[in-house]
């Protein structure tokens, strides 16, 4: 081959070569640019005071009548008004969108009386016909009814003979009307809907509602921004924006807590707390949190029509050996060394933060770590220790349980380690079945034992009725709405007796006798209440409302006092400037350091011509 | 010179000294051994002119060491919670040299006992890879027709798969365990190895003793374990040095994504132990950074050696001594 | 695990003997055989991918209702709404249908088509992997033809030595510890980068631009720091093996100065077995970004297909695997397609 001919060659190639690369940045900038979100958003002046929530969960949908995750159900309070909200203080029912509601003399139908000043964000006037369409569609239309479908489904008629007066017939009679935990959507606009099952009401912003915030943009995975309601009849927020933005990891979003990128974060590790707790801009609220974290027992999986299926160890359907089970664990050391201290140790069912509601076993009741009492009682059963020092099922082989973990949850591996070494000096083999989705052994009823949480509502009703047989599935192939198949006469009694009290203490009383009933079987060991651990900047926010007010959580409360109530500290109008001022910084950081690149290779490269030549 | 992929060990690289015909007069095998011994000898010296090879065996030999012995200097009770001996996330002190991790465990034991998990996953699944590599080269590169064309089809297939998704929803498909950890690496990393393999069983069989091997009634069987696997497993060594490294770096990949096995201890899991419980944000270095550099030094050594017996094995790469 | 073992070595990932035979044969041909074998591979994948997902344990159907009472017939009118009724193959030549029209099928939990979803990553997961394609390309080929030049040399030494460090280095941790200094900020280092995203957010117009390029700097420099050493090492020997050419020994009696021997000569030779590897590599980076997207919470394709795969989100999941396959396939042809035109040496 000819040098000439390489030459030529060689020239175009390089042509060719940063043709090639031109092309590859202005494809990426010319990416970035219609990225561009929505250009309304002009008017954004200096020392705006926007409150930035870090988030990690994606937004299944904003269409209240699909969304089920927290965190898009957050946002559904924010903006649409339900008919009740519940008290910061004690959480009892307080007026919403319904100004008061009382229940006829059979108990069968509710009548609300529907406030006369809420208007949604399009102008139009807010009144009993919304509800009464939103109730009765959700109640004909299956793909209305996806979200919140269980609400409705004692209701019998639903109608609205006043633009104040919304009146609700039920089949039966229950106790849970002020708790309607339903968004009433503007029928105007929704009515236009074709297909509830696949409309996200995400193209079209800002989305009409009535809450104390309006929706205005949203970028999955990114963010969701919000704008005050300034004519939300109980009064307007005093941010100027809500930005909900995401952080798919934990320690990003602390980091940008520590910088001031962002306002709260919630959901903070051990570590994290102790690390943020030292900085003076930064308040840590460590709150009692609504949530119960247990260990299930898998009682015998079986459907409604009897049917048993599964595989739970048959040595579980003894009530000594669950309650060895729940002897040999310590909860104490569960709070102090997985939670670090933020969680309260577990007793009842319901969490403490509910006083109304919550049960502590009296001093005879109460189950208390006793390893050695837990081998007799193990003993006792007739499960005794082989040669090998391994306890031996009724079929002869040494026992090991499942144990059905959330892959995603550190808590359940970390406490999973524990029972390892617990139960392993029972002499009982545990081996830990961690699933990103543990839905489908669950369902199946393939497992011993799994970690099993729900976070509780101010009304506990549904806690409550995942434990009773209505909520078993009806043949194995079908689904329930049960948490882990206990079916139990006496805790079904009670549950139909609370869900037609409609005197609060009684029901109350009732409630704590299942409570009661349900620590007896041994089927659920609560083992710890994990504290809503959160923290803001202070020089972000001045003051923040929590739920319960004296002591409670800020992220995902029963209502949304927390942002609507949200004050901006006086020093925050800078805050954005010195977001800008970060921007500024890292550019100039990034252009030196690429200078300082481009010059070390420039000198380099006449260092290697001169000594060349 | 074509399009040949620069450094590949091709298949007409200068035939190892080993696998030139010998005549098959007296004592045929303890003259193979004699060869054998002398051109492992040959490989040693040349081997040994490789600094960063050398450099490499010695980080291996170490941490073998460090990991073989682990039960005498640190024990199996270091992975215990209820016996841990710190408090949580303590800083690294005398007592506690690397620190302690989340449940008060010394984090120098853990980074040790996890060695074990971590290299022998590393080494179980490149063992299967280029199990399955060479295999696949080998009866692809023997039979002819159409069962070589549905071979080569197939690694090629696997070869357009991005690795890294395959394994992960291997990893979810199947249960939690190391096993499946070895299986998800295994399978998505063997296409290369197969068709490096086959090329260079191409070559040999195309060689004249192959020919008179077959004169004298020797099978497939014989031609492909007597002739052509002694001949390609310089190269198969070298490969597998190669995946290793690349296979710890995959185990801690997926233990990172938390697709390991919980229960135990390994390099990849200390580490999203740590991002698990905050630690980067907490801003306690000392739990993420001696997992992290234990996978790179090791990835690291197996890289310098791998590269070191290609070198070896084909004198033109102009690997830096 | 975004890397190939053969690369640590200095090698291409497929020694593809077939491109030679381009040699003779009219381009033209070359082409249709090359994106037919494409289409064939992209087929493929659509098949595996079908039936790859079918073993991921979970009924989806149970999912979507779960801790909800639900009817069996309720439950069945869910697996008519998204096809679940059907036989196995039935789903699939459903499935196999549609895709051909574009239409991947509805996500289970954002009841949206996958195909908006994934239309809606790919931008962010292009911005990032494009970005640092052109960065590591170009570093990588300035480094390693630089080492081979002055093979053996110090620099050649230091460079080869760093890229392999670098090359060994897992992703995910090397931007755990970016973050930590240069984003929380240690000791005397401030916190200059943002923490993870790709926008403040409420930025309009050129401070957009500038503030993802602020967020774009951390996962970049992750990204480049762990890719570039497969394409120094590769464009290092590429051009060792150039250096034995006659040519250039010809060059050099010509009385050429060495400096333009190498950058008029040697180096653009050697870039043509580089630049095959390079658009290779781009397909598995778009494969391999999924960690590099997870550490740094960027809104792309990475973080959508870990977070679809734990519930399973099928449809999503399945959607996804196919996006990152095809990029592969498409990479890989594209650098078929590219070789004869650029390498004088296979003739058309």
């Amino acid at each position: 081959m000819d040098a000439q001919d390489q030459y030529g060659t060689g020239g175009a190639v390089r042509r060719l070569f940063l043709v090639a690369g031109a092309a590859a940045l202005t494809l990426t900038v010319g990416l970035v640019t219609p990225l561009n979100p929505a250009p309304q958003r002009a008017e954004a002046e200096n020392g705006k005071r926007v409150l930035t929530v870090a988030v990690a969960q994606s937004v299944d949908s904003l269409s209240p009548f699909l969304a089920a995750r927290l965190v898009s159900t957050s946002i559904h309070r924010l903006t649409y008004e339900y008919l009740t909200n519940y008290d910061p203080k004690d959480n009892h029912a307080v007026p919403g969108l319904a100004t008061a509601w009382k229940p006829s003399a059979d108990k069968l139908t509710w009548t609300y009386t529907i406030r006369d000043d809420s208007t949604w964000s399009d102008g139009k006037r807010v009144t009993a016909e919304d509800a009464a369409w939103t109730f009765t569609t959700m109640m004909t239309d299956e793909g209305a009814a996806t979200a919140n479908g269980s609400f409705v489904a004692n209701f019998e008629k639903v109608t609205a003979p006043s633009p104040t007066k919304l009146v609700i017939e039920l089949k039966k009679p229950q106790a849970t009307m002020a708790a309607l935990d339903v968004p009433i959507v503007p029928k105007h606009v929704w009515e236009k809907v074709g297909d509830f099952s696949k409309f996200n009401n995400d193209k079209k912003f800002p989305v009409v509602g009535n809450g104390p915030f309006v929706l205005t943009d949203y970028k999955t995975d990114s963010y969701v921004r919000l704008k005050p309601n300034k004519s939300f009849w109980r009064g307007a927020p005093k941010f100027d924006e809500l930005v909900f933005k995401y952080y798919k990891d934990g320690d990003a979003a602390v980091a940008a807590l520590q910088k001031g990128e962002v306002s709260f974060v919630s959901g903070l590790t051990p570590a994290q707390a102790a690390a943020l707790k030292s900085r003076q801009d930064v308040r840590v609220n460590d709150a009692p949190g609504r949530r119960f974290y247990a260990l299930a027992t898998n009682p015998g999986a079986r459907a409604k029509n009897g049917e048993r299926f599964g595989d739970g160890h048959e040595s579980l359907l003894h009530q000594k050996v669950r309650r060895a089970l729940f002897m040999a664990v310590d909860r104490r050391t569960v709070v102090d060394k997985v939670f670090q201290g933020h969680a309260v140790e577990g007793e009842g069912y319901i969490p403490p933060r509910f006083p109304e509601y919550s049960w502590k076993p009296g001093q005879d009741q109460r189950i208390t770590y006793d390893p050695a009492g837990a081998a007799r009682l193990l003993d006792e059963a007739g499960y005794r220790k082989n040669g090998d020092g391994r306890r031996v099922g009724k079929d002869g082989k040494p026992i090991t349980y499942r144990v059905l973990c959330h892959a995603t949850d550190p808590q359940d591996k970390a406490v999973g380690q524990y029972l390892k070494e617990w139960f392993g000096d029972l002499g009982i083999g545990v081996s830990l079945d961690c699933r990103d989705n543990v839905s489908d052994p669950w369902l199946a009823g393939e497992y011993d034992l799994a970690f099993d949480g729900w976070s509780v509502n101010p009304d506990p009703d549904f806690v409550l009725s995942i434990h009773t047989c209505g909520a078993l599935p009806a043949t194995p192939e079908d689904t329930g709405a049960t948490d882990n198949f206990i079916c139990d006469k006496k805790y079904d009694a009670l549950y139909e007796r609370q869900l037609a009290e409609y005197d609060a203490t009684r029901r109350a009383d009732i409630v704590k006798r299942m409570e009661s009933r349900l620590y007896d079987t041994g089927y659920m060991n609560v083992m710890a209440y994990p504290n809503a651990v959160e923290a803001y900047r202070t020089d972000q926010i001045a003051s923040i409302t929590t739920m319960p007010e004296a002591a409670g959580n800020i992220y995902g409360q029963d209502g949304y006092w927390s942002w609507w109530s949200a004050t901006p500290a006086a020093s925050d109008g800078s805050s954005g400037g010195s977001a800008q001022t970060g921007v500024i910084i890292g550019i100039v950081a990034g252009v030196v350091v690429l200078a300082g690149l481009g010059v070390f290779f420039a000198v380099r490269r006449r260092a290697t011509t001169e000594d060349r030549e | 010179m074509t399009t040949k992929d620069p450094d590949e060990p091709a298949a007409s690289r200068p035939v190892p000294a080993a696998s030139r015909p010998v005549p098959a007069e007296a004592g045929p095998r303890a003259l193979a051994r004699r060869r054998r011994r002398a051109s492992a000898a040959r490989f040693w010296a040349r081997y040994r002119t490789h600094r960063s090879g050398l450099f490499g065996l010695g980080a291996l030999a170490l941490f073998a060491l460090v990991a073989l012995t682990a039960p005498l200097t640190v024990g199996s009770g270091v992975q215990s919670v209820t016996d841990a001996p710190g408090r949580p996330m303590e800083s690294p002190s005398a007592e506690f040299p690397l620190g302690t991790d989340q449940f008060g465990r010394s984090l120098l034991g853990l980074v040790v006992w996890g060695a074990r998990v971590s290299l022998l996953v590393g080494l179980l699944a490149a063992v299967l890879s280029v199990a399955i590599g060479t295999l696949i080269g080998i009866t692809a590169g023997h039979f002819r027709g159409w069962f070589a064309t549905l071979m080569m089809r197939i690694t090629d297939w696997f070869l357009v798969m991005p690795t890294l998704v395959l394994a992960i929803v291997l990893a979810t498909v199947l249960s939690r365990s190391l096993g499946t950890v070895v299986l998800a690496i295994g399978v998505t990393t063997w296409p290369t190895t197969a068709r490096l393999v086959r090329a260079q069983t191409l070559a040999v069989e195309a060689r004249p003793y192959i020919e008179r091997a077959r004169a004298l009634g020797g099978g497939h069987w014989h031609v492909m374990s007597r002739h052509v696997l002694p001949n390609v497993m310089p190269l198969v060594l070298a490969q597998t040095t190669l995946i290793i490294s690349s296979a710890i770096l995959a185990e801690a990949t997926l233990a990172f994504l938390g697709l390991g096995d919980p229960t135990v201890v390994s390099w990849g899991g200390l580490l999203q132990d740590a991002r698990e419980a905050g630690a980067v944000s907490a801003g306690k270095w000392w739990y993420l950074v001696p997992p992290g550099l234990a996978i790179a030094v090791v990835a690291l050594a197996f890289t310098l050696c791998g590269r070191a017996v290609e070198s070896v094995l084909n004198p033109r790469l102009g690997v830096a001594r | 695990m975004t890397r190939d073992p053969a690369v640590a070595a200095g090698a291409a990932p497929p020694p593809d003997d077939r491109r030679a035979r381009v040699r003779g044969t009219a381009y033209p041909r070359y082409v249709a055989g090359k994106l037919g074998g494409a289409a064939v591979s992209l087929l493929a994948v659509l098949v595996t991918s079908f039936f790859l997902f079918r073993l991921i344990p979970g009924d989806p159907v149970k999912f979507m209702t779960g801790g909800r009472q639900v009817s069996a017939e309720q439950l069945a009118a869910y697996r008519r709404e998204f096809g679940l009724d059907l036989p196995l193959w039935e789903q699939f030549t459903d499935y196999c249908g549609k895709a051909l029209t574009g239409d991947l099928g509805t996500s289970y939990q954002f009841r949206a088509p996958v195909v908006d979803r994934i239309g809606e990553a790919l931008p962010n997961t292009l911005l990032l992997t494009g970005t640092s394609f052109v960065l590591y390309t170009v570093i990588g080929v300035v480094l390693g033809t630089r080492a081979a030049w002055r093979h053996g040399g110090p620099g050649d030494r230091f460079h080869t030595g760093l890229a392999l460090v670098l090359y060994s280095i897992p992703s995910f941790w090397l931007g755990l510890l970016l973050i930590i200094v240069f984003s929380v900020g240690a000791g005397p280092v401030p916190g200059l980068f943002p923490t993870g995203g790709m926008e403040s957010g409420g930025e309009e117009g050129f401070a957009y631009v500038l503030d993802v390029a602020h967020h774009l700097v951390l996962p970049v420099v992750t990204l480049v720091a762990v890719e570039y050493g497969q394409t120094l090492l590769v464009a290092r020997s590429a051009l060792l093996d150039e250096m034995g050419g006659d040519y250039l020994t010809t060059a050099r009696a010509k009385g050429l100065r060495d400096v333009l021997v190498r950058r008029r000569h040697a180096v653009p030779n050697a870039l043509l077995p580089t630049m095959t590897l390079v658009f290779i590599n781009l397909g598995r980076t778009v494969a391999g970004v999924i960690l590099v997207e997870t550490v740094f919470s960027w809104p792309g394709l990475g973080g959508l297909f870990y977070q679809a795969l734990s519930v399973p989100d099928l449809p999503l999941v399945q959607g996804l695997f196919f996006a990152f396959a095809a990029a592969v396939i498409v990479m890989n042809t594209l650098a078929d397609l590219l070789h004869p035109l650029l390498d004088p040496r296979v003739g058309r």
